[in-house]
């Protein structure tokens, strides 16, 4: 790999961690989200430029939806509406820190100790291409069996969230209940 | 392309093409509410903003605020980027183009959200929730229509999808496609019937509280966007530089500004949607529409 390659898998690699670290360190909802999506904009900045531009791409496409929708669930659950006054965003220290130090050491141990193979790809081997074999070949049975539940998923919340309902239709608007108890009970 | 005139390139097209579609808008809309100062009006629009002096709120979140328009001209560039302009001439006809463009106007939604709950105030966080919902219900039929360009070219660089064109348009081959693509594109660039987000209803929502040079460089990047879109479109859907006699720049001009007059005048020709509305129809209309494209070109290819 050029130096070139070399020095912007590290750019990109840094920017991940220190995105990943400004997660804990705002007091927003709203920027923690974001924060978590430019660390993972690094990440498929990284597979970019390691030639794996499809899946580099693809997953900085669907976090920019994942987090907005984290943003907009987190804000809601809240009692400040707009999410812009300052909270503390981290708690459970003790436990938080136990945990944080011991899937460093964890994972640490793992990238020491596993022999990682070292067989680089032929060169003019498109990527993209690879992939889809894998997706449609030995994969098949597992990724089709996700994707089927997945498109079961989203006809049925299509179904669910639709206009139509029992009662009636979604963007009808609601009735006031009337204040004579004799004709809410007919 | 070289770096330094990839950028001039870049940032060229994006401005003239925003300076078209403020001309295009002032030319479409109503004659009756004032004088056809067409060229002028931009430019005195622009001064305008120029001088005019920056809104304050209270305890707004300024990094991001002045990071969002910024962002949306960024997209509009990167969008740009992987379109040949003439079948030798493309700043980077990466492998993976058409993602790279659908990843581009998919965080969008970042900036306008980001645009909208920033300056702290109510109507543009109104605005910048509809945008989410919108987002969310446009999504996945525009990549759907962008992505089933490559089946026929059986490749995802716009240089090789412009190049299956040859003897026939996608617009003919997928007729589907192109329908779905200006709908979703003008709501990308939240435009025209889809101006969900920044509606009068709110005041301006998203946009309300940005002004001065801030709300220039948003309404320019919006521009940009909406020609990132009709660049786009021309060289998935109509061919990009083929064509007879023309050069292929010509071509990619002309196609280009064809689109771009339809999306304009979109915003002249139809009324505001209500959101509840549009995501209604994203998900019950376009979405079926889109995997019916899908599965009908998936079927022609094989």
């Amino acid at each position: 790999m050029s130096v070139l390659g070399v020095t912007a898998i590290v750019v990109f690699g840094v920017a991940s961690v220190v995105t990943g670290w400004l997660v804990f360190r705002t007091d927003s909802m709203v920027r923690a989200a974001y924060w978590l999506m430019a660390s993972f904009v690094g990440v498929g900045a990284m597979l970019v430029t390691l030639d794996s531009q499809f899946l580099g791409l693809i997953l900085i496409l669907m976090m920019a939806g994942e987090m907005t929708i984290m943003a907009i669930f987190m804000v809601m659950y809240m009692m400040n509406p707009a999410g812009l006054n300052p909270m503390v965003m981290v708690h459970q220290h003790r436990t938080a820190i136990a945990a944080g130090v011991g899937s460093f050491l964890l994972l640490a141990t793992v990238a020491l100790v596993a022999d990682f193979p070292a067989d680089p790809a032929p060169a003019g081997a498109d990527p993209t291409a690879e992939l889809g074999f894998e997706l449609l070949g030995r994969s098949m049975l597992v990724f089709e069996s996700a994707g089927v539940a997945l498109l079961a998923v989203m006809i049925g919340a299509v179904a669910v969230a639709g206009k139509w309902g029992r009662f009636g239709d979604a963007d009808a608007g609601s009735v006031e209940p009337p204040l004579d108890p004799e004709e809410a009970a007919s | 392309m070289n770096p330094v005139v990839s950028v001039l390139f870049v940032g060229g097209v994006l401005g003239v093409g925003a300076y078209v579609v403020a001309v295009l808008d002032r030319a479409f809309g109503p004659v009756s509410r004032g004088p056809r100062d067409w060229f002028v009006w931009p430019i005195r629009r622009a001064a305008f903003l120029a001088v005019q002096r920056r809104t304050e709120t209270e305890r707004p979140d300024a990094e991001a605020w002045i990071l969002a328009p910024a962002l949306l001209a960024a997209l509009a560039a990167v969008g740009l980027t992987a379109v040949p302009v003439t079948p030798s001439l493309a700043v980077a006809d990466v492998s993976a183009g058409v993602v790279l463009f659908g990843a581009a106007m998919i965080i969008v939604m970042v900036a306008v959200f980001l645009q909208g709950w920033s300056p702290n105030s109510l109507f543009p966080l109104i605005g910048a929730y509809r945008f989410a919902a919108m987002a969310l219900s446009f999504g996945i039929p525009f990549s759907l229509v962008v992505l089933t360009t490559a089946i026929p070219a059986e490749s995802l660089s716009v240089g090789a999808i412009v190049a299956s064109q040859e003897g026939l348009w996608n617009v003919v081959r997928q007729p589907l496609g192109l329908p779905v693509y200006l709908v979703t594109g003008a709501a990308v660039a939240f435009w025209g019937p889809f101006r969900i987000p920044e509606g009068t209803d709110l005041a301006g929502g998203a946009v309300l509280e940005a002004s001065g040079s801030v709300r220039a460089v948003w309404r320019i990047a919006r521009a940009g966007v909406l020609v990132t879109l009709s660049v786009m479109g021309a060289a998935i859907f109509l061919g990009g530089h083929l064509g007879p006699v023309l050069p292929g720049w010509a071509w990619t001009a002309l196609k280009t500004l064809v689109l771009l007059a339809v999306f304009v005048w979109s915003g002249h020709a139809f009324a505001r949607m209500r959101v509840e509305r549009f995501v209604w129809f994203g998900w019950v209309v376009l979405l079926p529409v889109a995997l019916v494209d899908v599965f009908a070109s998936g079927i022609l290819a094989l």
